[in-house]
């Protein structure tokens, strides 16, 4: 059914907690519990490291990267509270920016859609999501939510840029009106949406169908229905909420997505 | 909630040793897996360094398949415009004729896959097979007596081993004596092709002069055997009454034991007679159980009507299938055909198989012959156009099948334009070229967003490689004007340092699109000053030169540059300027000065480049003055 078409060896000393393939597939960034975020050239089956690079003090939980239009641009968080920002210039990866605005570890960063910029969503132990937008210059401005989940929180994920009342086509020309949505799964057993209202972000709605910690949320891409689908699985088995007329299948084509499986 | 058609199934990832944790990753197209271990705190412990991407065994990235997907995209473009407006009946030859195509790319593409092993010829077999079936049953829906007729031709194209068995035997020395001879006769009978089977036993008959009468006997029921004609005068009716009474004379021969002391001709007459005993005792054969269906319709029933056809499948099914052996997918599917339940047949086909060629093409196909009904699914789209979604998003992993899948979307008219917007913004844009290929679609759909960020992307690219062109020229189609600004201030900078421009093609055919943002505006109209200046148009570019500071289109950091540049007009023998545009200089000179307070001592700025300052603005005060001074006499003389 399946087969494994090219083996990496990242080199990692120690877990690694996350992977993940650029834009197009070219590249791969992995972090690991050896506190390093590698990256490396994978075209045609192959593996050439791109680049080391060190500056986290403790695991590093995950990474993402950026949409391309904005340059090599990487995310990563770590268990040292720090989140950090690499960017690519002429040829190398240096740091961007780093943000130390968490009191506990940052478990998961996700970049919004590109129709909002440079944004950077990331979600921490000590309860707390902070959002970094890049100004321009070097400035990144930041927003943070407190106590969005009582424990912590483990995951987030944005909504894809969708104007609301979409299927009404917009006139030529204008400004389309995005809303600011995304999803955050918590130690508090709960899925929070939220949404930016005038400057604030809101919490829109909260979700209670899990016994247990919410390990990770996606949000699948939109198809320009009226309706959004959002997946979350949980420490202790595998569950998909869905407040629409998709069915799973179709949503899984296109979810960025990690599930928590053990193998027997 | 929901609930799902089928349980999902469990994938087994080969590379991950049992008890761990696995993380996971989508990539496009494929997935990342890694060994890990979740836990609440920090985990740490020795791990598994290594990330394994796995990918379905999916076909298309066999290179032999790939003249199937790309002729079968040709037929399918084909197919979308036949024109709507012409009545089904007219279209009905069209639609076989294309279902035949499909067929033949298939076929053309087993024959090429014979010299390669594996399990993709046997899949192609059993595709082709389903496909055809279909075609007789669905898209040609043939009415009693040519079902029959159809049917056989089918079960005789998909045993083709007959004649090579024959032809073995015929080439032997005695062909009545091989070893294979009675069961390339029987094999023949089976599938009616009753001119071959008196061609054989002819042979047989001459060998033995004594039974020649039995011979020349079984050798007129052949004959005489009716087959219905569809294009002849005959109805059905009369064929069915011509036929039985043929039926009621070969059971005679039977009962009257012609046959009985030759045990080969007794069983053919039997068979004949679509003894069902008989024909279960030449399993191995027959081969398949829908080959025993349609020998026994053949000989029993050669009238069958298709509503009729599911019974005498299932129960055929039933009996060539014994209790050790269990039915498999290609059963089911072929079952759910005779019982014409088209939307069991492509449900069944898409577990099966592991890719939606097969399923998406055939179900467009039987969706223009309008035989699905209109089945809404939960995702809000129709059968036909979920399927074509599913094969077209699994061609676009693919490096240059993904053009293919573009038409496919183009002819989804409810989710394909969407899906194409998510889809065509993840191709690698490896090189200008694929990105202006890529570029030429968006844009021929209006895809504006997608224009953009690609552009987007090319800029970004190009200016981290230091190609300012083609940043600008990529910024400018993305109609990115902050872009533009960023570069064009590049191009300034680059001048300001090396005193040339770069890329002067470019700047010099801006057109309107210099108007995208006042800097490029700036940096446009400056480099039209300096070609001024070069073809000696000295009071065209000073006009240009002084109005790029009035007009304040120049920013002021660049108009100290600006005046350096006007010295040289200013030094010339000839007056340039009028006495008015000198004044204007000089109001720019002192509005600058002031601003920048250069006259006045600065302590954090080093003496040196001070000094070069000062000197500077007192040049061109002296040279204005001197300017000032010849235009008011000029100006002021008149001329006799």
């Amino acid at each position: 059914m399946v087969s494994v078409i090219n083996t990496v060896d990242t080199s990692h000393e120690d877990m690694i907690h996350d992977a993940q393939m650029d834009y197009y597939g070219t590249r791969l960034a992995t972090c690991s519990s050896d506190r390093t975020v590698k990256i490396f050239d994978v075209r045609n089956g192959g593996q050439i490291l791109v680049a080391d690079l060190r500056g986290h003090e403790g695991p590093v939980w995950q990474v993402a990267w950026a949409h391309p239009m904005f340059g090599n641009i990487l995310a990563s968080c770590s268990y040292d509270r720090k989140v950090i920002i690499w960017k690519e210039e002429n040829g190398s990866w240096d740091k961007m920016y780093e943000y130390t605005g968490h009191e506990s570890s940052v478990n998961s960063v996700c970049w919004g859609p590109y129709e909002f910029g440079l944004i950077l969503a990331c979600g921490s132990s000590d309860g707390a999501i902070s959002l970094l937008t890049f100004t321009g210059d070097q400035q990144w401005d930041v927003k943070k939510i407190s106590n969005a989940h009582t424990i912590g929180c483990n995951a987030v994920s944005w909504a894809p840029a969708i104007v609301p009342g979409s299927l009404i086509d917009q006139p030529s020309g204008q400004k389309p009106n995005y809303v600011k949505r995304f999803v955050s799964g918590g130690c508090d057993n709960l899925v929070k949406l939220w949404k930016e209202e005038d400057g604030q972000w809101k919490e829109d709605q909260k979700l209670e169908a899990h016994s247990d910690w919410v390990r990770d949320v996606g949000w699948a891409p939109s198809i320009g229905l009226p309706t959004s689908t959002i997946a979350s699985c949980s420490q202790v088995r595998f569950d998909v909420i869905t407040n629409a007329e998709h069915a799973i299948y179709s949503a899984f084509q296109h979810l960025k997505h990690k599930v928590f499986i053990q193998a027997f | 909630m929901e609930e799902v058609d089928v349980e999902p199934t469990i994938t087994n990832i080969p590379a991950i040793s049992d008890g761990k944790h696995m993380g996971f990753a989508w990539g496009p197209g494929d997935i990342l897996v890694y060994e890990t271990l979740y836990k609440a705190s920090g985990a740490s412990g020795s791990g598994c360094s290594f990330i394994h991407e796995i990918r379905k065994d999916e076909d298309i990235y066999s290179p032999i398949l790939r003249k199937l997907f790309n002729e079968s995209h040709h037929i399918f473009v084909g197919l979308q415009t036949i024109r709507e407006e012409l009545p089904s009946k007219s279209k009905k030859p069209q639609f076989v004729s294309i279902s035949k195509n499909y067929r033949s790319v298939i076929r053309a593409c087993m024959e090429e896959l014979q010299q390669v092993a594996g399990n993709t010829v046997s899949i192609l077999l059993a595709i082709e097979l389903i496909w055809n079936l279909c075609e007789v049953l669905f898209i040609d829906a043939a009415p009693a007596g040519s079902l029959l007729l159809h049917l056989l031709d089918w079960v005789r194209l998909h045993k083709a081993d007959v004649d090579e068995r024959a032809r073995e035997v015929l080439q032997s020395e005695s062909p009545a004596e091989h070893h294979d001879y009675w069961d390339v006769v029987v094999s023949y009978v089976l599938q009616g092709r009753l001119e071959e089977v008196r061609q054989m036993l002819v042979k047989q008959g001459t060998l033995q002069p004594a039974a020649r009468s039995m011979y020349k006997q079984m050798d007129t029921l052949l004959s005489k055997m009716p087959f219905y004609n569809p294009g002849g005068t005959q109805t059905l009716t009369e064929f069915d009454v011509k036929w039985r009474h043929w039926h009621e004379e070969v059971d005679r021969c039977l009962q009257d034991n012609s046959f009985a002391s030759n045990r080969h001709l007794e069983v053919i007459c039997k068979i004949l007679l679509g003894d069902e005993d008989t024909l279960l005792d030449h399993k191995e054969l027959l081969g398949t159980w829908y080959h025993f269906l349609v020998t026994r319709l053949l000989f029993c029933h050669p009238t069958v009507k298709p509503t009729e056809l599911h019974y005498y499948a299932q129960s055929c099914m039933t009996m060539f299938l014994d209790s050790r052996s269990v039915s498999e997918p290609l059963d089911n599917i072929l079952l759910a055909a005779f019982e014409f339940d088209i939307h069991q047949v492509i449900k069944e086909c898409s577990i099966a198989l592991n890719n939606w060629w097969f399923v998406a093409h055939l179900t467009d196909l039987l969706d223009h012959c309008k035989l699905l009904q209109s089945h809404n699914l939960h995702f809000g789209s129709n059968l036909r156009e979920f399927l074509l979604l599913e094969y077209a998003s699994g061609l676009f992993t693919h490096h240059s099948l993904w053009q293919l899948a573009v038409d496919y979307f183009d002819h989804c008219p409810e989710f394909g334009r969407v899906y194409l917007e998510l889809q065509i913004e993840r191709v690698p844009l490896e090189t200008e070229r694929k990105a202006l290929k890529v570029l030429r679609i968006c844009e021929q759909r209006q895809m504006s967003e997608q224009v953009r960020s690609i552009c987007k992307i090319m800029a970004m690219r190009a200016l981290r490689n230091n190609r300012l062109g083609s940043a600008l020229s990529w910024s400018i189609r993305a109609k990115d004007a902050a872009f533009a600004t960023l570069i064009s201030e590049r191009f300034l900078q680059d001048y300001c340092a090396k005193g040339t421009f770069s890329d002067l093609d470019l700047i010099d055919n801006l057109g309107p699109a210099m108007l995208l943002s006042d800097r490029l505006t700036f940096l446009g109209k400056y480099r039209e000053f300096h070609k001024l200046y070069g073809e000696k148009r000295f009071r065209e570019a000073a006009k240009l030169l002084l109005s790029l500071m009035t007009a304040k289109i120049a920013p002021q950091s660049f108009w100290m540059t600006l005046l350096t540049d006007a010295l040289p007009l200013l030094e010339q023998k000839e007056v340039i300027f009028t006495a008015d545009q000198t004044y204007e200089l000089m109001f720019c000179l002192e509005e600058l000065t002031s601003s920048l307070n250069i006259t006045a001592s600065s302590t954090d700025r080093p003496m040196q480049e001070e000094d070069v300052e000062v000197t500077k603005v007192e040049l061109l005060r002296l040279a204005l003055a001197r300017n000032l001074a010849q235009a008011i006499v000029k100006e002021g003389t008149v001329e006799t």
